[in-house]
């Protein structure tokens, strides 16, 4: 190996030099927390290292080898907490559950799109997410905007995210809760034909499974989205 | 599977959105601290969260415990120390309200400390004193 390339070799990614507020917050609530006994300290890194494997690359891989194997997309419309166990996820025995969590496991269905049926996925009520399969949300999704629009006007919403749906494209919209999460397998597109699992997991975005992009051959990532405030923030029953 | 035609939320919260009281100990966190996505810009950095949304995510989801699975109406008060509902309830009014302005994931960590607060499970002083010395730790380092 020469100099230059040891020199590339070891170049230190950037990082952030500098301790923020924001930093400091998050750990003064968090040994605060610990110190009155609201949790333990070992729990707290139980839960953090089961968050950081968290990605959407599980459900990406799901479609993919749905798309490839009509035996394994029959498994995966009809009980995809089996079907994701071939994509590494158990729902039921992954998740950390020893300090009273009863894990993250729920019923996740896998809403199979068509040529004339779309669909997209939220959570009215919060923020649910099938996050052992497809990571953490996105901020967008999280927002009252995102949540109270799309239930009553999907369409133009999708549209706002890009995707322009022929009105002969009926769409449907789930709404997540605490116990149902759902992730969206949509049409393969055209020109992967011969494709790789590998190659096509790659082009099945996060907002592909959520439902507001398709997958198209040369896209793997997810766009930048603008996040829309609430005009007329609403009050929130507890009830709903 | 519930499909569309929901009628958005209820009513009913004691609190409207407008009647939420600033903090003064999280005012100056906001006020004066710097938020990632001008620290990721200004180092070079290309993470889209700071390291510290995971641990804040951890915090969230223990302090939720079993409600983070079940129907918000089978959830024994008592049972959690922040229900799920009840925080992601109060984080979407204070998003609106107090931190409309402040980015994410830095809103959600003012809204929990705000709501661990509000649910008197921290105190203001006691957070305050946590603060200081994880500050003297970090930065005298």
């Amino acid at each position: 190996m020469s100099e230059h390339d040891h020199e590339h070799e070891h170049k230190p990614a950037p990082m952030v030099d500098e301790i923020s507020d924001f930093e400091i917050l998050e750990m003064a609530v968090r040994e605060l927390a610990i110190e009155k006994g609201l949790f333990s300290a070992e729990d707290h890194r139980i839960w953090t290292e089961y968050v950081h494997t968290l990605g959407p690359t599980p459900a990406a891989r799901l479609v993919a080898k749905a798309w490839l194997d009509p035996a394994y997309k029959k498994l995966a419309v009809t009980d995809g907490v089996e079907a994701s166990k071939a994509v590494g996820v158990d729902w039921i025995n992954s998740p950390p559950t020893k300090f009273g969590t009863p894990s993250d496991y729920c019923n996740l269905r896998v809403l199979e799109d068509t040529p004339t049926l779309k669909h997209v996925v939220v959570c009215t009520l919060c923020s649910c997410y099938p996050r052992p399969i497809l990571g953490q949300s996105p901020e967008w999704y999280r927002t009252p905007n995102y949540r109270r629009r799309l239930v009553r006007w999907p369409r133009q919403v999708l549209a706002e995210f890009g995707l322009q749906l022929p009105p002969e494209v009926q769409i449907r919209v789930a709404d997540s809760n605490q116990k149902t999460r759902y992730i969206v397998l949509p049409v393969r597109p055209s020109g992967t034909e011969g494709w790789t699992e590998d190659q096509l997991t790659e082009i099945v975005t996060r907002d592909c499974l959520i439902g507001v992009a398709v997958p198209k051959p040369g896209v793997t990532s997810n766009a930048k989205r603008p996040v829309h405030k609430a005009v007329h923030p609403v009050q929130h029953g507890h009830g709903h | 599977m519930a499909i569309s035609e929901r009628s958005g939320f209820g009513s009913g919260n004691t609190e409207s959105p407008a009647e939420v009281a600033p903090i003064p100990l999280l005012e100056e966190v906001r006020n004066h601290g710097r938020v990632w996505e001008d620290l990721a810009a200004q180092y070079g950095v290309t993470n889209p969260d700071p390291p510290w949304k995971v641990t804040m995510d951890a915090t969230c989801d223990i302090l939720a415990a079993s409600s983070n699975v079940l129907p918000h109406e089978q959830v024994v008060p008592g049972s959690c120390a922040l229900p799920l509902l009840e925080r992601r309830t109060e984080e979407d009014d204070l998003s609106a309200t107090l931190y409309a302005d402040v980015p994410f994931p830095e809103r959600t960590l003012l809204a929990l400390a705000h709501s661990m607060i509000r649910h008197g499970l921290i105190n203001e002083q006691e957070l305050a004193r946590q603060i200081e010395k994880v500050g003297h730790r970090l930065k005298d380092a």
